[in-house]
């Protein structure tokens, strides 16, 4: 049987996931935003997409987004002040409400996206190109996600060759921590630089890049439920939008 | 007689660089024949191969002196598309070569690239994938097979384009020994289709599907004496 995930264009599923990042980097309301969160939850187990692996890696940043919400606060000024000292004020009910905002749409930007991970890179690329995208700049899409694991890997191994060099990098103090890590940057930067000239290589030699045009073994077809969930995305947009503006955004 | 690679006085020099890495270098390789280059490494082998698989001067810029033929034509004149269908590369880094979610993706690719129609492409990824025995992977993400299946696979990608030469850039240099023999054994089966094969290496236990082996030491091409 077909699961919703399979049945539609990865081309419905980039529409869907960039009204709702719109919608977010439009609307400045917390409620709204938190609707627009459980929305984008919703669609996201709706079609299946990694959304528990998110999750273990939202809860490893967490301490980075309540960091955030309080940097962010920090620095706006307005509003009730709650912490204080003297006439600086440091924390406003005015900043959490930005930082939150900050947060949510951040949340929002991240699950929406997590949808394209229900499709292959390649489904993805085929997909632009279609839209009549350059092939090249979709294709350059689609290395640099399969660059990301790679960029990860390569800091695995050189954070693993410092540790086995007898650093215990958890019980250096934070700025000593900080200098290593700089040491390690070059080396990661120019060997990922390595690995892409040679993957590029690897590509031209396939004869990338040589014609204007290119064929596809598969080509995407569209078909009525995808026009269908086109429409119902746009219809909840501009309505919610509609909505938002007219309570005075 | 034409030969499917014929080198003539070949020197190259990298940008950049003081001496020359490869210096007036003559070979000639028959078709049908698996020709073994060994050498230490810093000692030219795979820069030899970029310039016969037209890496050098295409790609990768720098002095250039001598030529190199495919069939009686010069690389340095014909364009990239051209060379991709005479003469396929694979590389030592099985990761730096695959890029696609399914091993029918990357066997297409280069089909694709030649602006070839689907029947056509299909045609081909059937007969790539049954010549390196991989039908049962064909919707498998190629990065969780294993090292020696990978290189199958980056095999596949470029036997799908037909060339007549296969470049094998230390290729079984990342793969255990089932690796080592699966790779051999198609060696030996493209031989017998008559591919022309260059298979550099630095591992003697490798070259025992060679047919004759050469050495290359600091830039210069000689028959092997037995030690490097």
């Amino acid at each position: 049987m077909e699961t919703i995930k399979n049945v539609l264009d990865p081309r419905v599923k980039l529409i869907i996931v960039l009204s709702l990042s719109t919608t977010a980097v439009f609307i400045k309301d917390v409620y709204y935003l938190g609707g627009i969160l459980l929305i984008s939850i919703m669609i996201s187990i709706l079609f299946n997409s990694p959304l528990l692996s998110l999750i273990n890696k939202f809860k490893r940043m967490l301490w980075l987004i309540v960091s955030l919400i309080f940097i962010q606060s920090i620095f706006i000024a307005d509003g009730t002040s709650i912490i204080a000292l003297g006439d600086i004020t440091f924390l406003t009910i005015q900043g959490i409400i930005k930082g939150l905002q900050l947060v949510l749409r951040m949340l929002i930007i991240i699950i929406s996206a997590s949808i394209m991970g229900t499709n292959t890179s390649r489904e993805i690329v085929q997909g632009l190109v279609q839209w009549r995208i350059p092939y090249e700049i979709a294709f350059m899409v689609s290395i640099a996600i399969r660059f990301l694991p790679m960029l990860t890997d390569e800091i695995r191994d050189v954070v693993i060759a410092i540790q086995l060099r007898g650093i215990e990098l958890e019980k250096i103090p934070l700025r000593k921590r900080i200098k290593i890590y700089s040491y390690v940057l070059m080396p990661i930067v120019a060997n990922t630089m390595v690995k892409a000239r040679k993957l590029s290589t690897a590509m031209e030699m396939r004869g990338f890049g040589v014609n204007e045009n290119r064929t596809s073994y598969h080509t995407l077809q569209m078909r009525r439920i995808d026009y269908a969930v086109i429409v119902i995305t746009i219809l909840g947009l501009t309505t919610i939008l509609g909505q938002y503006y007219l309570q005075g955004g | 007689m034409t030969f499917p690679i014929e080198v003539k006085n070949l020197s190259y020099q990298y940008s950049g660089r003081k001496e020359k890495v490869l210096r007036e270098i003559d070979l000639q390789v028959n078709r049908g024949e698996v020709l073994g280059i060994v050498g230490l490494s810093g000692n030219g082998k795979s820069t030899l191969c970029y310039c016969i698989c037209g890496i050098i001067p295409h790609i990768f810029k720098g002095r250039l002196e001598g030529e190199v033929l495919l069939f009686g034509k010069p690389v340095k004149t014909m364009d990239l598309t051209t060379v991709a269908t005479q003469v396929g590369i694979v590389f030592q880094d099985p990761d730096t070569q695959l890029f696609s979610p399914t091993v029918e993706d990357e066997i297409a690719f280069g089909p694709e690239n030649l602006c070839l129609d689907r029947e056509e492409i299909g045609e081909r990824i059937f007969d790539a994938i049954k010549v390196v025995g991989m039908e049962k992977h064909r919707h498998d993400n190629p990065h969780y097979l294993s090292g020696g299946q990978k290189q199958l696979i980056a095999l596949a990608s470029i036997l799908s384009l037909k060339p007549q030469i296969l470049i094998f850039d230390e290729t079984m240099a990342q793969i255990d020994l089932a690796g080592k023999k699966l790779i051999k054994e198609k060696i030996r089966q493209l031989k017998k289709d008559g591919k022309t094969i260059i298979m550099i290496e630095h591992d003697f236990e490798n070259l025992d599907v060679a047919d004759r082996i050469m050495v290359l030491k600091d830039g210069r091409l000689g028959s092997f004496q037995g030690r490097l």
